[in-house]
């Protein structure tokens, strides 16, 4: 009997699991399906185009390794989006927060070259993080004050930061035998440990993955990700109950900037030692998605950034390998998402 | 009933998912009748005339007006066949006058010159005929509630309606208004017309009506004429065999013990109170008070008096601009929201879908709302989820809210059990002084009832309330003292037992200041 109720628990479990996963599974195989026909009608070789996308990842431990390295930007930018998303503010400034957390890590390594990493690597991922959040400061602060949407101010961020990238790599320290808008190098004491030389791995992943945790921990368990949820789901009656709303939205975007701040200095110290102009690649835009796909659950986040971080390393093998464009695979992205949300909607329709 | 009935309602079915609203509902109405619809809240009653109206489709049924076998699939069809229908939230443009609103949505006869008239000569001709006194010039948001109700029957009477249904049309009315209502009812009948009055309260159908039907969970229970109806039996029929009538609040008749001593120290005390509205105008004007320890006070006043600004002023949800609060002594005004309820306030506010709950999380998080810093729920900032959840589990079975459980989405919930919700959650917090803005709104009659009962032994120990209410018995039964509000000043304040419903009904309209 007890062996039945387990079983018919379990069997509940998995049950519960495939209906959550069979809209997402749906999804997917619904967005390939039309991109397929698509590339079909370009006269292009689709079973392979699809094999490209899904496997270059698993192929080859270059790979592999290529595709962790693009899932710790991912994640936290994606992190640095839900986290004020969860109070139902909207940070599209992670590109920006990204580039200033880059930049004053490669400062701290430029400057205090000689430092040794116990004490330079740390110096620069704080100086990363402080510059994200401050970064966040003035569009936290208009908002908190005057009520100036977010959305805006944090988006006119990112235009700032660019020049400041530039102004960085041209002007401060540039590095006149690179062809590309570059500093010099930072010290080696900044630069994150490798968990594999050949091919290359940093240990940013690991420390990604430990806020991925902690950010799932921080909003089920804590009293203060549970005030922010509560703030999303209704901010007047948060308020009208004694929460703090404003000073949470305040806090929230804070945080946002913070990570995304990190993942610059995370790219600075484990992948380019330098600063790059053109670091932020497109993170941004693929943290969002990755954060609307995954509908504010903070378990699933990882798993969909690193989904997200196989179609990415695969649309560079597709235009590398078949001549297919790229922006393919970031049309398969979008339609994932819309069908991702119209899936809520035929669910609330039933 | 020698005539033949005017309409015909037949095993009328109406299901809303899973819930049945409406289980094969049978209801004649004659001519010249005054119909009263009597049920507490979920009974089914504005469902089934809703139906009648047209604006939901019945699952099965049949309605037969005049006889005949009708289709009703929208409002302009249920006017056609000569059913009006004036709701409980009047769809009206402040800005315009009353004629204007009146012929809105009505051909006009001289389009597209907008001539209006003949308009206003009809509607003056009907108003003088039912009693139903307007000013056809008047915009209509400067008008009184009761007047706004008399624009809402008017727009049904120019549309040559002869069968009225009312849905709960005394609400926000004050007692002298609703006479002047039951009037008019009286005069329409008079004139041949039909008139379905829906409510919850004996005391007005045994008042106006001519004949009585008792719905109870979307179940048909009796139908009789007043005169023929005994007091006992329709409110058993209301409330079925859950409530015992002798030990009932609402239906013994029984009155409070007196109010309870004030020589202590008040438990709060406002003194010129002001609190700024929408537009900068005083929404409050100089507001002074006391509440005992034991007392309840009621606020009373047509909605829109100031009602929900005072109550957000004292927990500073919205700031005041002059004044003075002390709440068992201490100075609270200008203190942060949570620490005024983390000081022995509770707080049920009056709109419960903006401001009292959460739709997109679970029932246990609505629950822990405002309690989510104190202990067993939280330790150190970090959550207890078993202690919350075996909470939250409790609160569901003492307060019969309706959830699958405490990890059900509080989407889930109907009117009802959120207002349930809020009601566990401020009276299991355990604060010295509850503020509630139309408390038992949206509940049935045994729900009413329990929580009655709650506010009483709340008060029997020594622990303070304020009730704002839209319904004057509810503060009538409950209170120690009322005060009335009127443009946001308070018109005066009556005690136990010198209540007077026709006093309160002049302070609550202006008719006298300070009485």
């Amino acid at each position: 009997m007890a062996d039945q109720a387990v079983t018919l628990q379990a069997g509940a479990g998995v049950r519960q699991l495939r209906d959550r996963l069979l809209p997402y599974l749906i999804a997917v195989a619904a967005a390939f399906a039309v991109v397929g026909v698509v590339i079909g009608v370009m006269g292009f070789n689709v079973p392979r185009a699809f094999t490209t996308i899904l496997f270059t990842s698993f192929r080859s431990p270059n790979g592999l390794a290529q595709t962790l390295s693009k899932f710790v930007p991912l994640l936290l930018q994606a992190l640095a989006f839900t986290l004020p998303l969860a109070a139902g503010k909207f940070n599209i400034g992670g590109e920006g927060q990204l580039i200033v957390g880059g930049t004053a890590a490669a400062a701290v390594g430029i400057l205090f070259p000689d430092l040794p990493q116990p004490v330079l690597l740390p110096l620069a991922l704080l100086a990363g993080m402080i510059a994200g959040a401050l970064w966040m400061l003035g569009p936290a602060w208009l908002l908190y004050r005057f009520r100036i949407n977010e959305i805006l101010t944090t988006v006119l961020m990112n235009f700032v930061a660019f020049e400041l990238i530039n102004f960085a790599s041209t002007e401060i320290w540039p590095d006149p035998a690179a062809g590309h808008p570059t500093t010099v190098p930072i010290g080696a004491g900044a630069h994150m440990p490798m968990l594999l030389q050949q091919p290359p791995l940093h240990s940013g992943l690991l420390l990604a993955l430990l806020i991925a945790a902690g950010a799932y921990f921080f909003m089920g368990r804590t009293t203060f990700g549970y005030e922010l949820v509560v703030t999303g789901a209704n901010p007047r009656a948060a308020r009208v109950h004694g929460i703090n709303v404003r000073a949470l939205f305040f806090a929230s975007l804070l945080v946002g900037g913070v990570l995304a701040g990190l993942s610059g200095a995370i790219e600075v110290t484990g992948n380019y030692h330098r600063l790059i102009e053109g670091l932020q690649s497109n993170f941004l835009l693929l943290g969002i998605i990755i954060g609307l796909i995954a509908r504010g659950n903070h378990l699933a986040l990882p798993f969909v950034a690193f989904f997200i971080a196989v179609l990415d390393v695969g649309a560079s093998a597709l235009q590398r390998t078949l001549a297919i464009p790229s922006e393919m695979v970031f049309i398969v992205m979008g339609l994932i998402l819309i069908f991702v949300l119209l899936s809520d909607v035929i669910q609330r329709r039933r | 009933m020698a005539q033949p009935a005017l309409v015909e309602l037949k095993g009328i079915q109406k299901s809303f998912g899973q819930v049945v609203a409406l289980g094969g509902v049978d209801l004649g109405l004659a001519p010249r009748e005054i119909h009263g619809l009597l049920g507490g809240n979920g009974a089914g009653k504005t469902t089934l005339m809703n139906v009648l109206y047209g604006l939901y489709r019945p699952d099965a049924g049949e309605i037969r007006v005049r006889g005949r076998p009708v289709e009703i699939g929208s409002p302009s069809d249920a006017i056609t066949h000569g059913i009006g229908m004036v709701h409980q939230h009047f769809l009206q443009i402040g800005d315009f006058s009353v004629t204007q609103n009146i012929v809105l949505g009505t051909a006009l006869r001289e389009f597209p010159v907008l001539r209006l008239d003949a308009a206003r000569r009809r509607i003056a001709e009907l108003s003088g005929r039912f009693g139903l006194e307007v000013d056809p010039k008047a915009s209509v948001e400067e008008l009184p509630m009761g007047v706004r109700q008399r624009v809402e029957i008017l727009k049904a009477l120019y549309r040559g309606v002869d069968i009225l249904i009312l849905d709960e049309p005394t609400t926000n009315l004050t007692p002298q208004e609703v006479d002047r209502l039951f009037d008019s009812l009286r005069a329409m009948v008079d004139q041949g017309m039909s008139v379905v009055f829906i409510t919850h309260k004996l005391r007005e159908v045994m008042k106006v009506c001519d004949r009585v039907s008792v719905l109870r969970d979307g179940q048909h229970i009796l139908t009789a004429p007043i005169g023929e109806a005994d007091e006992g039996t329709l409110v058993a029929g209301m409330v079925g065999e859950q409530v015992d009538l002798r030990e009932s609040l609402l239906f013994s008749g029984t009155d409070l013990e007196s109010a309870p001593a004030t020589d202590e120290s008040p438990c709060l005390e406002v003194t010129g109170l002001s609190v700024p509205g929408e537009g900068g105008v005083l929404a409050v004007q100089e507001a002074s008070f006391q509440v005992w320890p034991g007392e309840i006070l009621g606020f009373a006043g047509v909605a829109g008096n100031g009602q929900r600004e005072l109550v957000e002023a004292l927990l500073n949800i919205r700031e005041a601009a002059a004044g003075r609060v002390l709440l068992a002594g201490e100075d609270i005004r200008g203190w942060s929201t949570n620490a005024i309820l983390s000081h022995g306030v509770a707080y049920i506010p009056e709109d419960r879908v903006s401001d009292g709950y959460l739709p997109t999380v679970t029932v246990a998080h609505n629950l822990i709302l405002g309690s989510q810093r104190s202990q067993p729920y939280a330790r150190r900032g970090v959550l207890a989820w078993d202690h919350i959840h075996r909470g939250a589990a409790g609160l569901i079975e003492t307060y019969n809210i309706q959830t699958q459980g405490p990890g059900d989405l509080a989407a889930y919930l109907s009117g009802g059990n959120v207002q349930r919700l809020m009601i566990a959650r401020a009276f299991s917090g355990g604060g010295q002084l509850l503020l509630a803005h139309n408390l038992t709104s949206g509940l049935d009659i045994p729900s009413v009832e329990s929580v009655y009962d709650r506010l009483l032994a709340r008060r029997a120990a020594g622990l303070s309330a304020v009730l704002l209410s839209d319904d004057l018995d509810e503060l009538l039964l409950l209170c120690d003292r009322i005060a009335v509000l009127y443009r946001g000043s308070i018109a005066g304040t009556l005690k136990r037992p010198d209540f007077d419903r026709y006093q309160l009904g002049r302070l609550m309209s202006g008719a006298i200041a300070h009485g």
